[in-house]
């Protein structure tokens, strides 16, 4: 019994200095072409996106500051990235699957223009620069953190500029191609103020086909890929944030103060089509109503110096009715990246990626990254022959 | 806002002009093919879990190495140097080597994953596929 043991021991041990032996050779072949692949799976991308929400008139007349802001729309410009900085793959051989590690530096710019007719234009500008990490365990689970801190200041007249930061963690498990759910939390300035909720997701579909993804506080989807480069959606987001506003309208009149704080935050359900033109390039298309329109102002200060007071109590808040609004977004992508079809994790990552935006928003890049079977081979020419030979032997 | 919308416009135009060039056949063949592979071999989600980021390491690394060959050759043969013929006749060798190493270490990661049934079932789904792509291009061209 005890010479059987030693046999099998000794024919696991060749075949681990085989199999080790073989890995080298492959290795060293690969390297003495000396070619680069690459690193990243993450493409740099580049998002400008602009937002457009109707003029509304505040209803409310009796209210003497409704009365003097007049009515209220709103005009938006988004730029954002994100880039990866580091990406690590581990093989885990007894398991026989693949890990991996992904780091991606986030950057945001935001112009954001509340018109109040009834008053001086106002442009505040919203920057930030964050860091995002996410974790594929190869097998079901997907970890992502997310950090956006950032600046808000208005930038027409003299005010002082608000740090903050917002962050979100989410555990997003993939029981199968067509099943996902995700939870965490977030700490969020999307709707309005600053909010801790919990993350709760929940996916119906494979992220390449038709799917329905609610991920509660930040979207709800219904996502329809016609093919290769076209994808429309039907959507209910969320848009809003929390910026500091000059008081140079004298619209706060207890005490000095030269700025107060201004949130805003409005449900958008509409109609997405995104259009894949290369593989460096897509663009968006979106329109919808806008409804639950609140905007509020409060002064920070005044509130902390009233202990019994929580620090929002507001003195102008008004919650307009639905309006229409236009969004449209140019995303580019830069640089190669490894290939991942059919890796529903590699998919989920993207998916997490993408559907928490950068810096706090939620354009949504629209999954640009995922690829979407082509129905039919008729536009295959002598021109695909060439990539045929890339990827097979002939 | 109006410049942004000529900006999405001349971006639009720009893009769509090269729009055939553009839209990449690399990539409409490989989305193809592994399409057709996952339909032939009929993996068990475990099997997927662990199958697709080996073979497409796998695939990433002979496409680079074949690119690579293809880029050297594309220089032209005609005024070759014999110093330079003797690199590429050397680069020629060593790729098809590397090739040979590449295929032996994945084939052994990928048996051991799905056996040595459904590999086999996967060398003949990338044989079908090369003649369903080799006939659709055929047809197209009679």
């Amino acid at each position: 019994m005890n010479s059987f043991q030693n046999i099998v021991k000794m024919l696991i041990l060749i075949s681990i200095i085989f199999l080790f032996n073989t890995q080298i050779r492959s290795q060293a072949a690969f390297d003495s072409l000396k070619i680069k692949l690459p690193k990243h799976y993450f493409k740099t991308v580049i998002v400008l996106d602009s937002y457009r929400k109707a003029d509304q008139k505040f209803a409310d007349t009796a209210n003497l500051l409704a009365k003097k802001l007049n009515s209220y729309a709103i005009k938006q410009f988004n730029a954002s990235f994100y880039t990866p900085i580091y990406t690590e793959t581990y093989e885990v051989k007894e398991k026989g699957i693949t890990k991996s590690t992904h780091l991606l530096l986030t950057g945001n710019f935001m112009l954001l223009e509340p018109i109040f007719s009834g008053i001086s234009q106002h442009s505040l500008i919203k920057i930030g620069m964050g860091v995002r990490w996410i974790y594929n365990s190869g097998k079901k689970g997907v970890w992502f953190v997310d950090a956006s801190p950032f600046v808000t200041k208005d930038v027409t007249y003299e005010s002082k500029g608000y740090f903050r930061l917002a962050s979100t963690f989410v555990y997003s498990h993939n029981v199968s191609e067509s099943f996902n759910w995700r939870v965490g939390a977030t700490k969020s300035f999307l709707w309005g103020n600053k909010n801790y909720w919990p993350f709760i997701g929940l996916r119906f579909g494979k992220l390449d086909k038709v799917n329905f993804s609610i991920q509660f506080p930040r979207s709800i989807n219904l996502n329809v890929p016609v093919g290769p480069k076209l994808s429309f959606s039907m959507y209910t987001r969320p848009q809003g944030g929390m910026f500091n506003f000059s008081n140079n309208d004298s619209l706060y009149r207890i005490g000095n103060e030269s700025t107060f704080s201004y949130t805003r935050y409005e449900l958008n359900t509409g109609f997405r089509a995104d259009v894949r033109v290369s593989n460096n390039f897509n663009f968006y298309v979106s329109t919808g109503i806008s409804s639950r329109n609140n905007v509020t102002f409060y002064s920070e200060k005044a509130n902390k110096e009233k202990p019994r007071l929580p620090y929002r109590n507001y003195f102008f808040s008004k919650t307009m009715g639905p309006a229409l609004f236009v969004n449209l977004g140019l995303v580019f992508k830069f640089g190669k990246t490894r290939s991942f079809y059919h890796e529903k994790n590699m998919y989920d990552v993207m998916d997490l990626n993408n559907s928490i935006d950068v810096g706090d928003n939620t354009g949504n890049t629209g999954n640009p990254q995922i690829p979407i079977t082509p129905k039919s081979k008729k536009d295959i020419n002598l021109g695909s022959i060439q990539d045929l030979i890339d990827y097979n032997d002939f | 806002m109006k410049h942004f919308y000529k900006i999405v416009i001349l971006v639009y135009l720009f893009f769509y002009s090269g729009y055939s060039v553009a839209q990449n056949p690399k990539d409409k063949v490989a989305e193809l093919r592994v399409a057709f592979i996952s339909k032939k071999i009929e993996l068990t989600a475990s099997e997927s879990e662990k199958f697709w980021p080996v073979y497409n390491e796998y695939n990433d690394k002979i496409r680079a190495v074949k690119k690579n060959l293809r880029q050297s050759y594309k220089k032209g043969v005609d005024n070759l140097t014999d110093k330079e013929a003797e690199d590429l006749y050397q680069l020629d060798l060593k790729t098809k080597q590397a090739e040979m190493a590449i295929h032996e270490q994945y084939s052994g990661k990928i048996k051991d994953i799905i056996g040595a049934k459904k590999i086999v079932k996967l060398h003949v789904a990338e044989e079908e596929f090369k003649l369903e792509i080799i006939k659709n291009i055929k047809d197209k061209s009679d």
